[in-house]
């Protein structure tokens, strides 16, 4: 159990390194957001559900309930935080920005 | 004169700075504000209120006056965005623009007092009009129940764990600029129209200042809330308990509104009409 935990945990902060440095990197808005958004919904997903499975250690009716309104937050930052990419991007497609490329000259 | 204010600017923040050495060090349990009241809120509050969360029992009871003014603050803000940005419907002649959804046809009506009929084919849109996107309303549209859901359970559950009346209160009216926002103002205002929000606002801070009279009626001081015991039939200290609640519902409502309503009037420039 311990070691599933352990995994998901550093898999999430992969994750969140990799998004981190993505951000700071890449050249544009477009290709900025798109580390932004897989950072909360990949990075958040696999660190709250090995929150969620580190708090079923003691077997009880209330760390199921906590378990249970961890996973409810996945459910929702998974809804929620693509949309708010989504709509960025939307906003930044109708401002007129296009998207980056390689200069020639 | 810049020179001036940058004196005056350097001189407080210095006379700030040297105030601060007379603070007492971080953390110390022995500094003026831990050695008189504190440990009679974490020792007390529990047996005098029967609410387990601290922090709710010092903010709505023992800090009861604060707290009823803080909602009017809040009120007194969603009344003076009113009075400074409404612009009430005047005979200016308006264009109103219509849209056509089977075809994507626009037309501009001009110069009608009278709205026209609804018709089923055509939609009243905003003169900023943007394509719909169909991903964020649907998202938006499954979102919104379950934000106030979980607004009416932090109003709620503020006796237990963290929330109360103002956070819950700022989750629904979050709920309603969402819909505002991933619609148009118009379907945020169907749902909830500006008279509503009006009477919400200070019924809210009506029902706070209220439960206190009424405790001054029954015979004990203001927003002593002991004196509930009467009427709900429970001993003074669940009482303390419910008129907790009561008063959170109140700030809920206050605050709930008078977000709404201050959205809605700097969106829509006072006018109401067309917005986000």
């Amino acid at each position: 159990m311990d070691l599933i935990v352990v995994f998901l945990i550093i898999c999430g902060l992969i994750f969140f390194t990799g998004g981190a440095v993505g951000i700071l990197r890449f050249p544009d808005f477009y290709s900025r957001l798109h580390p932004a958004g897989k950072l909360d919904t990949g990075g958040g997903l696999l660190i709250l559900v090995a929150l969620a499975l580190f708090n079923l250690h003691h077997f009880s009716l209330s760390t199921l309930l906590t378990g249970f309104k961890i996973i409810l937050i996945v459910v929702f930052v998974f809804l929620s935080s693509p949309t708010a990419i989504h709509g960025i991007v939307d906003a930044g497609v109708r401002a007129g920005l296009g998207p980056w490329t390689k200069k020639k000259d | 004169m810049r020179i001036f204010g940058i004196i005056v600017v350097i001189l407080t923040g210095a006379l700030l700075i040297y105030a601060m050495g007379d603070f007492p060090s971080w953390a110390d349990p022995a500094s003026p504000a831990h050695n008189h009241v504190s440990p009679r809120y974490i020792e007390k509050s529990l047996e005098q209120t029967s609410v387990p969360n601290l922090v709710t029992a010092v903010l709505a009871d023992y800090r009861g006056y604060d707290t009823m003014f803080e909602t009017a603050v809040i009120f007194a803000a969603g009344v003076v965005c009113f009075f400074l940005l409404r612009i009430p419907r005047k005979d200016e002649p308006t264009v109103r623009r219509y849209r056509h959804t089977l075809t994507g046809i626009t037309i501009s009506v001009k110069e009608t007092r009278e709205i026209p009929p609804v018709l089923e084919e055509f939609e009243r849109i905003d003169t900023l009009w943007t394509p719909p996107d169909l991903i964020i309303k649907t998202c938006c549209r499954i979102l919104v129940p379950f934000l106030q859901l979980f607004g009416l359970y932090v109003i709620a559950h503020g006796h237990h764990s963290p929330g109360g009346g103002f956070q819950g209160g700022v989750i629904l009216g979050a709920s309603m600029i969402l819909l505002a926002i991933s619609h148009d103002l118009r379907t945020a205002i169907g749902r909830m129209s500006e008279r509503v929000h009006a009477i919400l606002c200070s019924v809210g801070v009506f029902i706070f200042a209220g439960t206190g009279a009424l405790c001054l009626v029954l015979g004990l001081n203001f927003l002593d809330y002991g004196a509930l015991a009467r009427i709900l039939h429970v001993d003074p200290v669940t009482a303390r308990s419910h008129g907790i609640l009561i008063v959170e519902i109140g700030v809920g409502l206050a605050v709930m509104t008078a977000m709404i309503w201050i959205y809605n009037n700097i969106s829509s420039k006072g006018k109401y009409d067309e917005g986000l």
